[in-house]
């Protein structure tokens, strides 16, 4: 996942920011801007040219996903929202001077991203399953957004951070409280260094929702399973839903990277 | 207005504020002095709390702040603070600038605190500016609109920590002259300053610290004819 700082400053001045998302292209990046081309470009060919010359299976496989695209969309959005207000809340909680609300916060935290996200699925649908009946799509979207709302959390900690303390004395001693400093003055001002680590955040959860197959969430890589367990097309129904991820991760990154833009992200 | 009595105040080890004990009165314009790290930006922080007192009571316009059943932000209105580094809103505009807290903390319609603040942007002296970022801006400008930003909560005391320090020698006189424009309005000030200039037109009293304690307190003419203690002397015949 992406690590925007390191938690010691001074010790540590060297960032490695290596995101797992795909990487999302810049016009300075020549590179990787080529990159992505060649593999957009490369993987929609390759689609067509299989689903034209080789209808069957392949135009047959592709029939058969857009319903899962849409489980997947849909458990990706709601978890991403829900994510998103769970890290701003453990963002303001982990840089509180409320020793309590700090505590759960940073417990949170720390629990969290120390186990991996295929355990907390298999525990929310599975363990509390037997105290609680939830429903598969209900578990996915909700051990989704508790994982990545702790690594928001962390994002939203460090772009809150980022924004010089003058601004928040400025701000209350014209008589703000501190919420009121943090919505008018504070937030607004770190958005712009919060969101591309969040972009980051967002393709990285569409492809851990592919997870979520495992319990009984028919998304884009469940249908393939389903299609090629009836078929016996292995090859030919994960190579269509491989290519399916990385145009759908692709497309993505160049829209959040398009975003960034209008919102004058500086890099 | 403002009443301080045996203030003390550490950071860590190190005394801030030993034993600080003053009083400023309705209307009167005081220059706090002194050497870097003497403690006289703490002083000035700790009345309006940006700064939190570890002993004895600070007094404003009558409420005792360093009573914790207190709401500081009630007071915090009441009292306008400029800083040394400006701290505008980069995101809002000139006149958002002013605005926002009219809106958010005073509870005034758009319309009435926009108004409030072409006037106060006018009296600054930069009211084509109104539409700008503050980024497009100098720093003696920016420093302008902090002070309508100040003086649009219409406060009863305003604080000046080092308004000029940070500026361009050029820009000084700007910020110097809205200052001394509002000094003769009649408002109460505490100045944190190095323009001796300054201290000498406007100023009632002068306070000089020293290692977080005051040294000398006085008039500008007793402070610039004949300080009585050595410290005092040092430290004038340095900058002057």
């Amino acid at each position: 996942m992406a690590e925007i700082t390191d938690e010691d400053k001074t010790k540590q001045k060297i960032v490695i920011d290596v995101g797992d998302g795909a990487a999302i292209p810049s016009k300075e990046d020549v590179g990787l801007f080529t990159a992505w081309r060649v593999s957009f470009v490369g993987a929609v060919a390759i689609v067509a040219y299989l689903a034209i010359f080789n209808p069957d299976p392949y135009w047959e496989i592709l029939k058969f996903l857009p319903d899962g695209i849409l489980v997947t969309f849909q458990v990706t959005i709601a978890a991403i929202i829900l994510a998103l207000v769970i890290g701003l809340f453990t963002g303001l909680g982990r840089i509180s001077k409320n020793r309590i609300l700090n505590g759960i916060a940073s417990l949170y935290v720390e629990i969290i991203r120390g186990i991996p996200l295929l355990v907390q699925l298999f525990y929310i649908y599975f363990a509390l399953g037997r105290i609680v009946n939830v429903p598969a799509m209900a578990s996915a979207i909700i051990a989704m957004s508790v994982c990545y709302g702790a690594y928001m959390g962390e994002i939203f900690r460090a772009g809150i951070e980022s924004i010089s303390k003058g601004q928040m004395e400025a701000a209350r001693s014209l008589g703000m409280t501190s919420a009121q400093a943090m919505r008018h003055v504070i937030l607004p001002q770190a958005i712009k260094t919060i969101l591309p680590p969040i972009g980051n955040e967002f393709v990285a959860l569409l492809k851990d929702s592919s997870l979520v197959s495992i319990l009984a969430v028919s998304d884009l890589l469940r249908r393939g399973r389903e299609f090629a367990a009836a078929s016996f097309n292995y090859f030919e129904t994960y190579t269509m839903v491989a290519l399916v991820y990385l145009i759908i991760t692709l497309f993505l990154s160049k829209l959040i990277s398009i975003m960034e833009n209008r919102v004058g992200v500086d890099k | 207005m403002v009443e301080m009595r045996d203030v003390y105040k550490y950071f860590g080890q190190l005394k801030a504020l030993d034993n600080v004990s003053l009083d400023v009165h309705d209307g009167e314009k005081m220059v706090l002095i002194g050497p870097s790290g003497s403690g006289k930006s703490t002083l000035l922080r700790s009345i309006n709390q940006l700064e939190k007192i570890d002993h004895g009571h600070i007094v404003v316009d009558g409420i005792d702040i360093s009573d914790p059943e207190t709401n500081i932000n009630k007071v915090r209105e009441e009292i306008g603070m400029v800083f040394q580094s400006f701290n505008v809103f980069p995101h809002k505009t000139v006149l958002e600038n002013v605005n926002l807290a009219q809106v958010v903390v005073r509870k005034r319609s758009k319309k009435e605190a926009s108004e409030i603040s072409r006037e106060l942007l006018n009296k600054v002296g930069i009211i084509e500016k109104v539409n700008e970022y503050p980024e497009k801006l100098s720093g003696g400008q920016q420093q302008r609109v902090a002070i309508a930003r100040a003086l649009a909560m219409k406060p009863k005391i305003m604080l000046f920590d080092e308004p000029t320090s940070a500026l361009d020698p050029e820009m000084i006189g700007e910020v110097l002259d809205v200052m001394i424009k509002l000094a003769k309005e009649g408002i109460t000030m505490i100045v944190v300053t190095h323009e001796m200039g300054f201290a000498r037109e406007v100023a009632d009293s002068v306070i000089f610290m020293d290692y977080g304690a005051i040294i000398e307190e006085g008039t500008p003419e007793h402070f610039f004819k004949n300080p009585i203690q050595e410290r005092t002397k040092i430290f004038l015949n340095q900058i002057l």
